[in-house]
């Protein structure tokens, strides 16, 4: 085994795609997007290693080995008696301390970046074959006690009914060890989308970006109207900047992950809610991943309000453009014999001054 | 329902006590009652007048009218008769309380146009394809006027003529002499700016269509993409910086520096540098620079009022300094030429590769082919006419000026402004009849009692505030200066409409020059003696700019300036330093006060004061 392999946690910044059977995919996709200068969310893997010494050195993977030849053929049952069975041994097992200690000392490095030191951070499993769904994922997780309490659950998530049947219909083992990510809790003070074309007329020399105060849900569920910022995706000039109405903001609840709705100050909706600075930034890193695909995204982001510039700008979420991108494409130009051609007609054109 | 069109430019009102101001300018200028002429009247009221903000921030001297004059002549004569571009006759001017208004004019009958459109396609077509060698050969002429002018040089006439006239059997005198040779000065002002048109209205019809085919193709596109793209040449107007820079560098690697630093005005800096054999070298190579580099205006070269730096060589001095303590603090100065070039590829190969039809990519071909052969004379024209010859020609006209006051018809020599350009002929007639007969002449009795007079009407036109527009919008407009210079479009159309300025009293609109926001302290500078006074974080403020002011655009936060559209060279300028810039904003310097804090947005072109100075 490589130094690598034996490592109890490892940070997003030092994997990359093909070390997902260490972290799982959902992580080592994380560290692929760092490389490639997309920035994600602070934080970190439990290793799957790290599940697979847990199980060992507390002896549940014994247990489960010796129990599950008593559970015999799998059926709806069976896999609920035998995932009550595992999560029960797993939430209550005692993490073996050079583990705990592992997981407690990325906690406090993240803790000591975002400057707050209970920060909150999501609970994420990652599993190195692709499960959607099927597992859990904690948000707003604060403190060491919970985040430890949090990581056995999310470990034990592997064995809930609906993911041991999936593993089995797959012909996948019973025994499933899981990466889990700890990302910093992104506490966005300003959220929203980005189009890397515009996405009013398809023009692909823009970048739009949709951005309104407070989480994303506002943006996303369309609850607010959100600033526009119009940025040329060449020269990195903002063309026109929208001011939206920007009523409210979604926050979370205190000490929960329950989103509520507050208003925000008038004079704080008079005003554009991104600076030029992380406007730019975010037109940059839209480049950045539209370049990296090869093709037209839709990327979701939050300005993290406990990190200075430019750490704080976090990309949550990205997927390929999915209106403009399935068009014909089809000339925006007139044929001309030749440049004097097309410079007699431009002029001829002139510019209307009444509609 | 929304008002469609401006005060009739018949009905501007006069300003109390400046009856008979019309005499100040040319006949031609004033606006005709339809008791003279019901059509000329006529033809008025269905004109688009617009005031020439953009050129002229302040009103006329009666003599600074011959740019004015000049550009009527040459811009309108190469539209309507040279290329006879198809549906564009020439620009309209007119003079209003010391503020001129200028029109665009159509060709209205359609087969007029089609008529055109053949002899445009050769003529046009021929300056295109033979682009190179004409520039080259304007240069050369350009360059002539140049030097005919240096040798220009105006006296006092002598008591007796020289023996060398009686032996030589020259047979002329020193007062024909000095007629001929006004009358030289004049015309070599005028042929200057024949030669400042030869090619530019060929230029912004390039412009202005290119940019029309980049809007088809990337709506919204910025014009600083349409210039980025098409320059890359090393343009004229950085070279005097360049020079600055240069000798900067230059007192470092002497060791002279701290000399320099001193806070020393130029002439006893010049003095302690001569003492010293490094500082002696070193004037040798400020002497080099000099000329002609040193004739750049720091202003736009239009008003006898704006000086260059061979008129005050402290201001080249104090930008030196600044350049010193930059390159000392380890700051790179100077225009990385190679990679701008570079920039220039990328960014036009960029756009290119967004287009996803050979329609579109041969539409941008051709345009982007014809804008990169124009742009360097577009952009190199102006240091030769503007600032070089211009200021030869403010300082030779000071010549006569100082004759003048010499003999008596002026209390200052610098009155000599107030008298337009054929005055000052007959003036100098009137010098030289009283010379030639031993008589006085009437002129220091006439002159004087009417440039006092003249003095008090410019400040009542001075504390006017002109009209943004006047008379009826057309459908469209197809003169390309119009369009791609001042910038005429639907949305200034409704801007002035609304009253020209912006939505609330502490709001003014202006164009959008260099994208971004800023806020920050307002220093408003009336001229370039007060740059030192700038500090960092503030917001320039300041009738114009030129490439002459650039040391001080790394300290400041923005610009904002009276006059300037989107393609002005104060824009051009502070976007190459990515300084948010309003241009045009029409009475800046007026509205805003040095101390107020202000936030200028050079998207929208709106600048806002947020909090008065106390």
């Amino acid at each position: 085994m490589t130094d690598k392999e034996k490592r109890l946690t490892i940070w997003y910044e030092e994997m990359e795609g093909s070390d997902f059977p260490l972290v799982g995919k959902k992580n080592a996709n994380l560290g692929e997007m760092i490389k490639a200068g997309i920035p994600v969310a602070p934080g970190f893997a439990i290793t799957i290693y790290a599940n697979d010494k847990f199980i060992v050195d507390t002896g549940i993977k014994a247990k489960l080995e010796k129990k599950l030849p008593e559970i015999g053929e799998v059926t709806y049952d069976t896999a609920k008696e035998a995932s009550e069975f595992a999560m029960k041994l797993i939430e209550n097992a005692t993490i073996p301390a050079d583990i705990e200690e592992a997981i407690l000392s990325g906690y406090s490095k993240l803790c000591a970046k975002s400057q707050s030191p209970d920060c909150p951070v999501a609970v994420r499993s990652s599993g190195s074959v692709s499960m959607p769904g099927q597992m859990e994922t904690y948000l707003n997780i604060c403190g060491k006690k919970d985040l430890i309490d949090y990581v056995k659950k999310c470990w034990a998530s592997a064995y809930n009914v609906e993911a041991i049947m999936y593993r089995m219909n797959k012909g996948m083992p019973f025994l499933f060890n899981i990466g889990v990510g700890i990302p910093k809790m992104v506490n966005s003070k300003v959220s929203g989308i980005i189009f890397t074309i515009n996405p009013v007329n398809g023009d692909p020399s823009k970048i739009s970006i949709d951005a309104s105060y407070g989480l994303g849900e506002a943006v996303v569920s369309g609850i607010v109207t959100p600033d526009t910022y119009l940025v040329d995706k060449i020269i990195m000039e903002p063309v026109a900047t929208k001011l939206g109405s920007k009523e409210i903001q979604c926050v979370y609840k205190k000490n929960g992950s329950d989103i509520v709705q507050v208003p925000v100050s008038e004079e704080k909706r008079s005003v554009p809610c991104l600076s030029r600075q992380e406007m730019l930034e975010l037109a940059r890193i839209g480049k950045v991943i539209e370049n990296y695909y090869g093709k037209a995204y839709d990327i979701e982001f939050g300005v993290d309000a406990d990190m200075p510039f430019p750490e704080n700008i976090i990309i949550l979420q990205v997927r390929p453009e999915s209106v403009w991108s399935k068009k014909e494409a089809i000339a925006k130009t007139e044929k001309k014999k030749d440049p004097m051609d097309r410079l007699l007609s431009g002029l001829m054109t002139g510019m209307k001054l009444k509609e | 329902m929304a008002k469609n069109s401006f005060m009739d430019p018949h009905d501007v009102p006069k300003i109390p006590g400046t009856e008979g101001w019309e005499k100040m300018y040319p006949y031609q200028y004033q606006f005709t009652s339809s008791k003279e002429d019901k059509e000329r009247a006529a033809f008025e009221s269905d004109q688009l007048w617009f005031y020439d903000g953009l050129h002229y921030p302040i009103p006329h001297y009666p003599f600074d009218l011959i740019w004015d004059e000049a550009w009527s002549m040459t811009l309108s004569q190469y539209t309507t008769r040279h290329w006879l571009v198809p549906p564009a006759l020439g620009i309209d001017h007119r003079i209003v309380n010391g503020y001129v208004y200028i029109s665009p004019v159509g060709v209205a009958d359609p087969k007029e146009i089609e008529k055109r459109v053949p002899i445009f396609m050769e003529r046009a077509g021929y300056y295109f394809q033979n682009w190179d060698r004409l520039v080259e050969a304007w240069k050369k002429k350009m360059t002539k006027v140049i030097n005919d002018l240096e040798a220009m040089n105006f006296t006092d006439l002598p008591e007796m003529e020289d023996i060398s006239v009686i032996k030589e059997g020259i047979g002329k005198g020193s007062g024909y002499e000095l007629l001929r040779k006004w009358d030289a000065l004049i015309d070599l002002g005028l042929l200057c700016w024949q030669y400042h048109f030869e090619f530019l209205n060929l230029c912004y019809a390039v412009q202005v269509t290119f940019f029309a085919t980049l809007n088809q193709l990337f709506p919204g596109i910025p014009p600083s993409s349409q210039v980025k793209m098409s320059a890359g040449f090393d343009p004229i107007l950085f070279k005097p910086d360049g020079e600055l820079i240069r000798l900067s560098k230059l007192a470092i690697d002497l060791g002279i520096e701290n000399l320099i630093l001193k806070p020393l005005k130029a002439d006893q800096l010049m003095k302690e540098l001569e003492k010293d054999a490094k500082g002696k070298e070193w004037l040798k190579e400020l002497e080099i620079a000099r000329y002609p580099w040193f004739y750049i205006s720091t202003g736009t070269g239009w008003f006898h009022t704006e000086k260059s730096w061979n008129d005050d060589l402290n201001i080249p001095f104090e930008n030196i300094r600044t350049n010193i303590k930059a390159l000392k603090s380890g700051k790179k100065l100077g225009r990385p030429t190679e990679q701008i070039l570079k920039e220039r590829d990328r960014i036009a190969t960029e756009y290119r590769n967004l287009l996803k039809t050979d329609t579109d990519r041969e539409a941008f071909d051709q345009g982007l082919g014809l804008s990169r052969l124009v742009l360097p004379y577009a952009e190199d024209h102006n240091f030769y006419v503007e600032h070089w010859f211009h200021t030869l020609f403010w300082a030779k006209l000071r010549q006569v000026g100082k004759i003048l006051k010499n003999a008596g018809f002026f209390e200052d020599s610098e009155d000599m402004w107030y008298l337009k350009r054929d005055e000052i002929k007959s003036a100098l007639w009137d010098y030289v009849t009283g010379w030639t007969t031993g008589v006085k002449s009437r002129g220091p009795s006439y002159w004087p009692k009417e440039v006092e007079w003249r003095k008090k009407v410019y400040e009542k036109f001075k504390a006017w505030t002109p009209p943004a527009a006047l008379g009826t919008p057309p459908e469209v407009v197809t003169e390309p200066f119009t369009l791609a210079l001042w910038g005429i479009n639907t949305n200034t159309l409704k801007s002035w409409l609304s009253g020209g300025e912006g939505s609330s009293a502490d709001e003014l609109q202006g164009n959008p020059g260099s994208s971004g926001t800023a806020e920050g302290k307002a220093r408003v500078l009336k001229s370039i003696d007060q740059l030192a006074d700038l500090k960092d974080g503030e917001i320039l403020v300041a009738t114009t700019t030129s490439p002459s002011w650039a040391p001080c655009f790394v300290k400041i936060a923005g610009a904002v300036t009276d006059v300037g559209g989107p393609m002005c060279h104060a824009a051009i300028v502070c976007r190459e330093y990515g300084l948010p810039t309003v241009v045009g904003t029409g009475k800046g310097t007026q509205f805003i006060k040095t101390g107020d804090l202000i936030r200028i947005d050079g998207d929208t072109g709106i600048v806002k004061i947020l909090k008065r100075a106390k």
